[in-house]
């Protein structure tokens, strides 16, 4: 129970209390969080929202196995005591989780889970949809507003450190992002598909809150002979992954603006529905792939582009695989964009072909329509946020995937601004799918009993993979074959499961409704 | 200055009962008989809350967003006499279809409530709207090449003579199609949701229970007994089988071009 004696120490203290902690109950890391810890996150922490720079989602935790995962109990829930679901990742630090909803953020003691403070943000008129989760620098913690401001808070308890604007919330941007630490580099995206927007990602000193740069998906407001036909949007409102060794940040940008009216924005739509490397010291872009060139159907490539070193075509390579919301995995060779694999993993009925560099194309027919378009997959994609999971023992990517149809419908009187269409879900089945990475093939599905699953996946080196279904319940799977063998329901899980390891016993951390819920194995009294 | 916002009710022969049993023509909209009077004010505070909270799913306008219905055309709206029908939704949240539910001060349930009201009537009030889609946009089809492929595709559940004799007097426009699509994809605006499917479970103590399917994941399988009462059993613990006929709706979407879908459309609107 270091942590109230930690707190009297206040801001001032931090190394002072540093050392009682380091002498008294000696955890692995220091208390505060060095950057270059990201690059080796240790077993007891989760220090930023994919676990690690490669997005992979994956544990090499292996206290609980396959042979002991169904005496999961119980070790501890936690109340937000709000309405809002959780849909953040937590990050974890110094034996301590930060859990976030719009305009809130917790601290929670990650071996009971008591609420060590909270922070919560003043009423504003922002957008309250969702959150993805927080960050950790130093002695900070991030958090991300509605109304598109950042907040630095003191981790120890939680005062306001500085608070700067990422961009203008009257014009209709707003973020839920998970900031991503790249040495003195706090990277922050932000959404807004409701007007004609650029799409814009952020740096920001990490200690200071001044801005550093700005990346443009879509030029800025009256740039000459732009590129993008037109287009406005592109926002990049997940958190990216990082090549240490490029020095390359990789991130999925939205789709155009307007929606789903393609005809005032001819042509491609660069760099819309893409994915773009990034150097994280210049804000430059060192390559894009498009995913979906002149998307009108709302299918973002903001999907995790997770970063895998293995074999592919008898050589070793270093990769790039997607998951993307318009139903296509795609394989990249992340040193340079090139592609090297396009295929479906989900329903998808509106391509035409593949294009010589590897991107579908788009077949005109199924374009938003006066008289309706019946598309596969429909506005909520093939998959989305969900953290999808990399196994290396198997080679697997575990995907939350969505077979869905939709109706499609756009007309000169729908306008140019903003959605400018509608569209209407018809029928959509949530299945868990294990991908050969090689070849996008389908080793396993496992049915999520329901619509589009919320939760994304966790896979750990003892060949479990922790997610949630469509319906009541967290879940564990055999990696190798997606037997079930652990359930609790403990609600719809709206987040990304984590794991850690604390005094020697491995928890497994998932959000399920508006309360945390950490899993062990029994301990004797 | 007092906006006046104009609340439709339900058609007279939609009332509850009307609409589980025949569900005559309650998705067209009725005319405004309960006038509903809110200030400017509550209306420009409605509009903001409304963005903040909702209008990411339901959009700022309240006409559909990501995922949310267009409610300017919901059909609990239009039975919603000054927040009667909102106001608990909004409370409860519809978990099952991941609407949340909202705790906020009662003066800002009531300006949701009035911008939500101001934006039906404005919606009533445009033609060609935003994200209208008008019944005279979907008249793309050929009756004949629709007879032919409803009798190939669709006449081993349903016939011209039966079920959907004079479907077309019951619904029309989207609705339609949506209820053609996957019955119940339109939400109540589209008619009364489908009759669950029948489940049949046997127990191990050789029992058999039947009774409409009340709900199904990996691990439960629940009924409505003929009592009414929910029986619910781990799914591992019994033998079951779910007769799923929109199974054959599924099947469906992956096999329709779009010239079919407009075709059957044009056919089911035959008959009336």
């Amino acid at each position: 129970m270091c942590w109230p004696t930690f707190r009297r120490f206040g801001s001032q203290g931090g190394l002072k209390a540093a050392l009682y902690v380091l002498l008294v109950s000696a955890p692995a890391a220091a208390q505060s969080v060095d950057p270059s810890a990201l690059l080796k996150p240790p077993s007891d922490s989760w220090l930023t929202y994919h676990g690690d720079y490669s997005g992979r989602h994956h544990s090499p935790l292996a206290q609980v196995t396959p042979a002991t995962v169904g005496q999961l109990a119980l070790a501890w829930a936690f109340q937000t005591g709000q309405t809002q679901q959780i849909k953040a990742t937590p990050i974890l630090a110094n034996g301590v989780i930060y859990i976030t909803t719009p305009d809130n953020l917790w601290a929670i003691d990650a071996r009971n889970g008591r609420q060590l403070w909270r922070y919560a943000y003043p009423t504003n008129d922002g957008f309250h949809i969702g959150h993805r989760g927080a960050a950790v620098y130093k002695d900070l913690v991030y958090l991300t507003t509605p109304d598109a401001h950042l907040i630095a808070l003191d981790a120890r308890d939680g005062t306001v450190k500085w608070d700067a604007v990422i961009a203008d919330a009257k014009k209709g941007y707003w973020s839920t992002n998970a900031p991503l630490l790249i040495r003195n580099h706090l990277i922050v995206g932000v959404s807004g598909d409701f007007d004609n927007l650029p799409g814009i990602l952020r740096s920001f000193d990490p200690e200071t809150g001044k801005a550093q740069w700005t990346f443009y998906s879509t030029p800025p407001p009256d740039t000459p002979g732009s590129v993008s036909g037109g287009a406005t949007g592109g926002q990049m409102w997940m958190t990216g992954t990082y090549d240490p060794e490029l020095n390359l940040l990789f991130v999925g940008t939205g789709n155009p603006t307007p929606v789903l009216n393609g005809d005032v924005r001819p042509g491609d739509n660069r760099w819309t529905c893409s994915i773009v490397a990034i150097n994280p010291d210049t804000g430059t872009l060192a390559w894009g792939f498009q995913a979906s060139p002149h998307d009108t159907h709302d299918w973002d490539a903001a999907e995790v582009p997770v970063l895998v070193d293995a074999e592919f075509g008898g050589a070793p390579r270093q990769l790039l695989l997607q998951a993307s919301r318009n139903g296509y995995y795609f394989v990249l060779d992340r040193t340079t964009g090139k592609n090297l694999l396009t295929t479906p993993f989900a329903a998808a009925n509106w391509a035409s072909g593949v294009d010589e560099a590897g991107r579908p194309t788009p077949d005109p027919a199924k374009e938003p329509a006066r008289d309706g378009r019946l598309v596969a997959p429909d506005e909520a994609g093939g998959t989305n946020y969900r953290s999808p999971s990399f196994d290396p023992a198997t080679g697997l990517l575990l995907v939350s995937a969505h077979d869905a149809y939709g109706i499609y419908f756009y007309k000169k009187e729908h306008g140019k601004y903003g959605w400018a269409g509608a569209d209407y879900t018809v029928h959509g089945r949530g299945v868990l799918r294990a991908l050969d990475y090689r070849t996008g093939a389908v080793r396993w599905s496992h049915d999520l009993h329901g619509g589009a699953g919320a939760a994304g996946v966790l896979t750990t080196a003892a060949g479990l993979a922790f997610t949630g279904d469509s319906a009541n319940s967290a879940i564990a799977l055999r990696t190798s074959d997606g037997a079930t063998l652990w359930h609790s329901g403990i609600g719809r899980v709206g987040n990304a499961p984590i794991t850690y390891e604390l005094d020697g016993r491995q928890y497994v951390l998932f959000g399920g409704g508006s309360a945390l819920y950490a899993f062990a194995l029994p301990v004797t009294p | 200055m007092l906006a006046t916002a104009l609340a439709c009710v339900a058609a007279p022969d939609a009332g509850a009962q009307g609409r589980e049993q025949s569900s005559p023509a309650s998705i067209r909209p009725a005319p405004p008989t309960a006038p509903q009077a809110y200030s400017r004010e509550q209306i420009d505070t409605g509009r903001t809350r409304f963005a903040a909270q909702c209008g990411f799913c339901h959009g700022r306008d309240a006409a559909g967003g990501e995922g949310g219905s267009d409610l300017t055309r919901s059909a609990l709206v239009g039975e919603d006499v000054r927040g009667d029908r909102i106001r608990p939704l909004l409370r409860s949240g519809r978990p099952d279809k991941g609407m949340p539910s909202f705790t906020m001060p009662e003066a800002d349930l009531t300006a949701i409530v009035a911008f939500i009201h101001d934006q039906r009537a404005e919606a009533a009030a445009a033609t060609g709207g935003r994200r209208a889609v008008d019944l005279a946009d979907l008249q793309t089809g050929n009756a004949d090449a629709g007879k032919r492929y409803f009798e190939a595709a669709c006449a081993r559940c349903h016939a011209a003579a039966g079920d959907l004799k004079g479907v077309a007097t019951r619904y029309e426009g989207l609705p339609l199609l949506q209820r053609m699509l996957y019955p119940g994809s339109g939400g109540r605006g589209a008619g009364p949701a489908p009759k669950p499917p029948t489940v049949r479970v046997s127990l191990r103590d050789g029992r058999v229970v039947t009774g409409p399917l009340a709900y199904r994941d990996e691990f439960t399988i629940s009924i409505t007994d003929a009592d009414g009462w929910r029986r619910s059993w781990p799914a591992n613990q019994v033998t079951f089988t779910v007769d799923d006929r929109l199974q054959a709706h599924v099947e469906q979407l992956g096999k329709y071009t779009d010239a079919d879908m407009h075709d059957v459309l044009a056919y089911l609107q035959t008959l009336r």
